[in-house]
């Protein structure tokens, strides 16, 4: 089997990006205004900051989440493999999975944070245990549509990645030749 | 067991709701992977509970191995969601509460008139839903033990990943 991953990159920013592929306004909670979160798909790193998310979650025609944004400042990152990502990716996994969840990749291999997002209020609870929380801290945002989709949880129990400069869980090999 | 489950045979792309109620599909499932495909009689069943500690073992190599897992049963999709949540199990389980698939696929218990569970049958497949080997649990020592799925896991994926020898270092410029 053979699947091509499409590059895709998320950025917060001041201001909406004029050359995105899909943008949402953010805000707190309570409605005070965040920026933007963007996306940009089949792309070289499109802007300082941005960070390569599985692609499924971007969706131009997608619906409001409620998200937990966990996402570090300047470069700061983990190796993918710390004890710390690969507990919070198990516990991940093993619990009830949201509407909405991609790890971020820094510099080509590093993981830099994570989101996590939930359709309804009734489902904030999921935010609240959001196990990359307890790596790098969060913030509880609001993404307005045009941006992010549902995506399917993953079978299990993988906890790699495929290919050491994907997000997980996107669970393809780029082009069935095993690992790249 | 229907008499085509058997190595070389395909099995069937079933569609059923996982343990969250969301309908998935066996061969999303597999994806590109090896996938270790379980039928349990449910949470209730003394031997399903020994037999799981053996796929939580499994569990904790398959992560590594980009190898997947998938158990199914008639209970419904909570009563699923809290046996895995118990459990402490990582992959998916999908819900055949309605027995859709039970008399297709030649696994109804017969001998269990009230709970008329999944005879416990354990596959291993190929991605594309070949059956590499099946197991017939119906006796518990009928399972497959830890290093029977390992040594098909290790065939399949030998089959699967054109790399399984690692390449050889570039040559220079």
């Amino acid at each position: 089997m053979s699947d091509k991953i499409p590059r895709a990159f998320l950025a917060v920013a001041r201001e909406r990006p004029p050359n995105a592929d899909a943008v949402a306004e953010m805000t707190t909670e309570d409605g005070a205004p965040q920026g933007f979160l963007a996306a940009w798909l089949d792309a070289k790193r499109p802007r300082e900051g941005a960070v390569r998310v599985d692609p499924r979650v971007v969706d131009p025609r997608g619906e409001p989440m409620l998200c937990s944004l966990v996402l570090p400042d300047g470069d700061v990152s983990l190796d993918f493999d710390d004890p710390a990502v690969v507990g919070a990716t198990r516990a991940a996994l093993g619990g009830v999975w949201p509407d909405l969840l991609t790890t971020f990749v820094r510099a080509g291999y590093r993981f830099a944070g994570a989101l996590t997002g939930v359709r309804t209020e009734a489902r904030r609870w999921r935010l609240e245990a959001d196990p990359f929380a307890a790596i790098f801290g969060r913030r509880i945002v609001r993404v307005g549509p045009g941006l992010l989709a549902r995506v399917p949880a993953p079978t299990g129990p993988v906890t790699q990645r495929y290919g050491a400069g994907n997000p997980w869980p996107w669970d393809r090999f780029d082009t069935g030749r095993g690992i790249d | 067991m229907r008499a085509d489950l058997v190595r070389g045979g395909r099995f069937p792309d079933l569609e059923l709701p996982d343990h969250a109620g969301n309908v998935r599909r066996l061969s999303e499932l597999a994806g590109g992977d090896p996938l270790v495909l379980q039928f349990y009689r449910g949470w209730f069943c003394p031997k399903e509970r020994g037999f799981f500690q053996r796929m939580l073992r499994l569990q904790d190599e398959a992560e590594v191995a980009y190898t997947r897992m998938v158990s199914v049963s008639t209970e419904a999709s909570a009563v699923q969601a809290a046996f895995r949540a118990g459990l402490g199990a990582r992959w998916t389980f999908l819900s055949d509460e309605r027995r859709r698939y039970q008399g297709e696929l030649g696994l109804l218990e017969t001998t269990d008139e009230e709970h008329r569970p999944y005879i416990p049958t354990v596959f291993t497949l190929f991605p594309d839903l070949i059956i590499r080997s099946a197991y017939n649990g119906y006796w518990f020592w009928g399972r497959p033990t830890e290093e029977e799925l390992r040594q098909d896991l290790r065939e399949i994926t030998r089959s699967i990943r054109k790399n399984w020898t690692a390449p050889p270092p570039r040559k220079g410029p």
